[in-house]
């Protein structure tokens, strides 16, 4: 086991710039998820990690340990794949031994490590099995395993979970949260799933094109993005973001939403942080951070689709640039084309710097 | 809405709920739709082998006057047969084909899987060396067997090559020495045929999954690791094709050798297909030639239904 | 009047069964949705809708008239393809006019349909335009109205948004229900994602194998479904399944682990079914009646939680509201309405109460 730094890390494939100097330090035992969409740059770091890429320049370190030139077959990584990678011409029993057995393992020492694994991961009344025609979650604990066996310092996991069918989905991220809690393995896992990232990773690792964007604890980058990147892509839906202005009001500094109206006033530390900024900002609370009401002071809109989902409802206000999400609980009612008044809670609210998309005022009270 | 690419499209996109109807009743449908096909297939492939059958126990020669239906009037039995058997430089000739083949398909198999690593990966001028190598390939082999016919010659490039190569004059009769006639024809087949190794070759390379091989080198696996563990038993099919399509190939040698060689000096270089030809247009024995080309064609078949079937049974423990 | 009804419908290919005596009636202008796993008979049925696949028996009706022997061009339903099929080389408007132009329809009529179509999908503006000069919605509108411009009794969908991302598929499952609505024309629509299915259907069939397992309102199947299969196919986390067993005239839930004040039920009952949002998770205090239960593991997603609970001899997942102070391994006591549990027979039927 071990952490991993990664210094002034910058990777380049010819003019295209895939990673933008990352800085990142993953704590021993740690479950960190490099999140983005695609072309973020996650893949490209965790790549640069296992040795198959070289970085341009900067430097990995595993402990004290400067990985540049160690090959990815000594760096002791753990790497499951997207599709696994299994080797479909052997049997599960060979997949497991493989790492052992090109390693000169004894025979008798390889027999009983992969007894040991396949038992952890219920393989064992599949070892005989070709493994070209096992189903995907079996494939996937194979996958595992064969990574296991060798007790990597570091586990990484290349969006282990997308070929997975969605009710199925759930449960493989309890259990595997559950088994990184156990185990208290290094573990780092790529997705564009913020849903896995929030629910599995003890932080977060935000990406957009090569550039990371913020690093803390998945209900930190909920609560707090850094900046209007983090806001839409965390949550589902996103946070919403409307533009508007500071304003004095007899009641304190509000936000003037244009047409939308103006807020309440905002809580004493995010009007100090906004006094004296004059330009344009986006207004962001949270769409399950927020009531509706028939009338009454607030940000009045009209309701433009109202999707019920279960245990959510999700009631869509606005239109363009205004448009607003407000999450309900399947008890609360809103009628299609209704007016309704939106109340944010004043207390989640989060504001932007509209020009650099920043986030103004600092983190919150989380 | 436009029906045809509808139902096209909604075919491919439903597909997959299809997939049982499709298997049975596109099975019926192809064989009726087939047929026509297969009894022209049949006919053309069937009707020479019984006029080759029925003339091989015959004495019948274009010379005899007689139209070869009526060769029953030369019938010999199986006179052809035994004289085959007894036949020293048949024996001879196919034991020299068997030579050239035993020798030429290993090299050419193994340059081939060495150029095919070597271009698995990139390097500069790839594609430039690519198209250079795949030349012989295309030339034609009666131009190539030209080309190796004045290479070997006692004043030709061969021989200046060695001669600059060794500081003393070299002249060594390359085509009129039976030893080194049989080497001069072997380096003319390997130079054409180590292109079409290779090219199917790299295809089954290429087709070794890349993440399996990352999978690999992670868990530890040295380069020939790699190669023995994964590499080899993923081509394990394609390399058979590649021996299987080599072997009845290079059993066939004949142009490339004849411009050379001529089949001499002698009989030296006197393969299968040139000894027939010889009978054919100098002999003039066709009764005889039909019984040879009937037992050739015999060993043939049995070798292509083992490799087949060694092929089938890879293909199944695959899938 | 155009219903499109199925009348005890089945088919088969060889020996494998893709749909089994379907009946179900889809209403004029409703966004219809038929849900299941891969292989359960959906595409089946648009390919028997489409005319594209006979029925081995049963009856189709469009507008209450038999079509089993109308061939596909005639029966006047339209298929809007995933890929959307929009000829690139095309302006949007020729792309539109295309059906009509392949029919030699007066070029007055052709104009008045296009005119009509573009202004209800609201394209006028962009009719000029080259498919790749527009957006994904904007290129989701022409390839709807190049299907509309013939006035089809409905058209037909088929998962048209399960390729694109996550965030993208939200606002576009809203955008097509908006554009059904005030189209008013029947919408028959093919999705393998629930929340997809709830989000968009005034009605909707949900499939098991080539058979129809339930037919009704989104929330309706969702508050009562007929079956476990139903139960548990829709709604994410999905729906608890727990043993249960009766004790005199009470039922006890997972052992006595999840509380239910006053749940009595027939003795057939062998299963119940619990929603992970009624599930109430409160943290266990020393010397509080009822049974503490050990918290698995803690799954934060923001303006939810996803708490797993050893719970008995199951593993219980309840969603709550928020971000509450719950961690792994911390002894909880569970506990949720009568009203809310879900009786289940041996064979995982419904049973009502």
């Amino acid at each position: 086991m071990s952490t991993i730094r990664l210094e002034n890390l910058v990777k380049k494939f010819g003019d295209f710039t895939a990673l933008k100097t990352m800085d990142l330090e993953i704590a021993d035992g740690e479950f960190m998820a490099l999140l983005g969409p695609s072309g973020c740059g996650k893949s490209t770091t965790m790549n640069m990690i296992a040795g198959m890429e070289e970085p341009t320049s900067g430097r990995i370190l595993f402990g004290d340990r400067n990985m540049s030139g160690v090959p990815m077959g000594r760096r002791g990584v753990g790497f499951v794949f997207q599709n696994y990678a299994i080797f479909t011409h052997m049997t599960v029993r060979q997949n497991l031994s493989y790492g052992p057995r090109m390693h000169g393992a004894p025979k008798a020492e390889t027999d009983r490590r992969v007894g040991a694994i396949a038992e952890l991961l219920q393989l064992t009344a599949l070892l005989d099995r070709r493994a070209d025609r096992l189903s995907v979650n079996i494939l996937q604990r194979v996958a595992i395993g064969r990574s296991a066996i060798m007790e990597p310092v570091i586990f990484l996991l290349d969006e282990p979970l997308s070929n997975v069918d969605a009710a199925f989905r759930a449960v493989m991220r309890t259990e595997l949260k559950h088994l990184q809690r156990q185990f208290r393995q290094t573990m780092v896992y790529v997705t564009h799933d913020q849903l896995e990232a929030m629910t599995m990773a003890d932080r977060i690792a935000v990406m957009d094109h090569g550039v990371l964007q913020q690093v803390g604890t998945p209900l930190d980058v909920y609560n707090n993005p850094a900046n209007v990147f983090v806001a839409r892509f965390i949550g589902a839906p996103g946070m919403n973001l409307l533009p508007g202005r500071p304003a004095e009001s007899d009641r304190g500094l509000v936000i003037d939403l244009g047409p939308l109206g103006a807020t309440a006033p905002l809580p004493e530390r995010l009007a100090n942080a906004l006094r004296g900024h004059s330009g344009e900002i986006l207004f962001g609370f949270r769409p399950e951070q927020a009531t509706l009401a028939g009338e009454g002071r607030g940000i009045a809109a009209q309701v433009t689709a109202v999707e019920r989902i279960g245990a959510r409802t999700i009631v869509h206000l606005g239109e363009g640039a205004s448009a607003i999400k407000v999450v309900l609980n399947n008890d609360q009612q809103a009628a299609l084309g209704a007016s309704a008044i939106v109340t944010p809670n004043m207390d989640a609210v989060r504001i932007f710097n509209r020009a650099t998309g920043q986030a103004i005022g600092g983190s919150g009270n989380g | 809405m436009n029906v045809a690419t509808a139902s096209e499209d909604a075919m491919a996109m439903l597909a997959a709920e299809g997939r049982a109807v499709a298997r049975d009743e596109a099975a019926r449908l192809g064989f009726r739709l087939a047929l026509p096909a297969q009894i022209l297939v049949l006919f053309i492939a069937v009707f020479p082998l019984l006029m080759q059958l029925y003339i091989s126990l015959t004495d019948w020669s274009p010379l005899s006057g007689l139209g070869w239906w009526n060769a029953w009037e030369l019938w010999n039995s199986f006179a052809n047969y035994t004289d085959l058997a007894a036949d020293k430089r048949f024996w001879s000739a196919l034991w020299r084909t068997f030579v050239v083949m035993i020798v030429c398909v290993p090299v050419e198999f193994l340059l081939g899987l060495g150029l095919a690593m070597l271009f698995a990966d990139d390097f500069p001028g790839k594609r430039l060396f690519y198209s250079i190598l795949l030349m012989p390939m295309m030339v034609v082999p009666a131009v190539a067997g030209y080309m190796f016919f004045m290479l070997f010659q006692s004043g030709g490039p061969m021989n200046d090559i060695l001669s600059a190569l060794t500081g003393s004059r070299v002249a060594i009769a390359w085509l009129s020495d039976p030893t080194l006639a049989l080497a001069a024809v072997m380096m003319a087949d390997i130079w054409q045929w180590t292109p079409l190794m290779f090219l199917i070759l790299l295809a089954g390379l290429v087709g070794v999954p890349e993440d399996q091989m990352k999978a690999a080198t992670l868990l530890g696996a040295n380069a020939w690791q790699r190669f023995t563990t994964i590499v080899l038993p993923k081509m394990k099919t394609i390399i058979i094709i590649a021996l299987a399509i080599r072997v009845i190939e290079n059993f066939k040698i004949f142009d490339t050798l004849y411009i050379m060689t001529g089949g001499g000096p002698g009989v030296a270089t006197e393969t299968i297909s040139v000894y027939i030809y010889k009978l054919t247009t100098q002999d003039l024995i066709w009764g005889y030639v039909a019984a040879i080309a009937l037992a050739i064609l015999l060993v043939l078949s049995i070798a292509t239904v083992f490799a087949m079937k060694r092929m089938a049974a890879a293909r199944e423990a695959r899938a | 009047m155009a219903e499109i009804a199925f009348r005890n419908v089945g088919k088969r290919y060889g020996g494998t069964v893709a749909l089994s005596n379907a009946s179900f009636t889809i209403r004029d202008n409703e966004f219809f949705c038929f849900f299941g796993p891969p292989l359960s008979g959906k595409s089946t049925i648009l390919r028997l809708i489409l005319g594209l696949e006979m029925p081995d028996h049963g009856e189709i009706l469009i507008g209450g008239k038999p079509v089993n022997a109308v061939s596909p061009a005639e029966r006047n339903v339209a298929m809007v393809f995933q890929n959307l099929a929009l000829f690139p080389h095309m302006s949007a408007r020729d792309n539109i006019r295309f059906p009509l132009a392949e029919r030699k329809i007066p070029q007055a009529e052709i104009e008045r349909k296009l005119a009509d179509v573009a202004a209800k999908l609201h394209i006028g503006h962009i009719l000029h335009k080259q498919p790749a000069q527009l957006s994904g919605g904007e290129r989701q509108r022409v390839a709807i109205a190049r299907a509309l411009v013939r006035d089809p009794v409905a058209y037909l969908m088929d998962d048209p948004i399960s390729a694109l991302d996550a965030r993208l598929r939200e606002e576009t499952r809203v955008e097509l229900k908006r554009i059904q609505r005030e189209l008013g024309k029947t919408l028959i629509y093919v999705t393998h994602d629930q929340e997809e299915a709830m989000s968009v259907a005034d009605r909707m069939a949900i499939l098991e194998a080539g058979v129809i397992r339930q037919v009704g309102a989104p929330l309706e199947i969702y508050d009562h479904p007929a079956s476990t299969y139903v139960a548990r196919l829709l709604g994410s986390p999905m729906m608890n399944i727990l043993p249960s067993t009766a004790s005199g005239n009470d039922i006890r839930v997972a052992d006595g682990a999840i509380a239910v004040e006053g749940l009595a039920g027939a003795a057939e009952i062998a299963e119940v079914g619990v929603r992970p949002e009624d599930i109430r998770v409160s943290a266990w205090a020393q010397g509080q009646s009822g049974t503490p239960s050990r918290v698995y593991e803690v799954e934060p997603l923001g303006g939810y939680t996803v708490v797993t609970v050893d719970a008995g001899p199951s593993r219980v997942r309840a969603l709550m509201r928020g971000q509450p102070d719950i961690r792994p391994e911390a002894m909880v006591a569970l506990s949720c309405d009568a009203a809310a549990v879900h009786l289940f027979s041996r064979n995982g039927t419904a049973l009502s109460r």
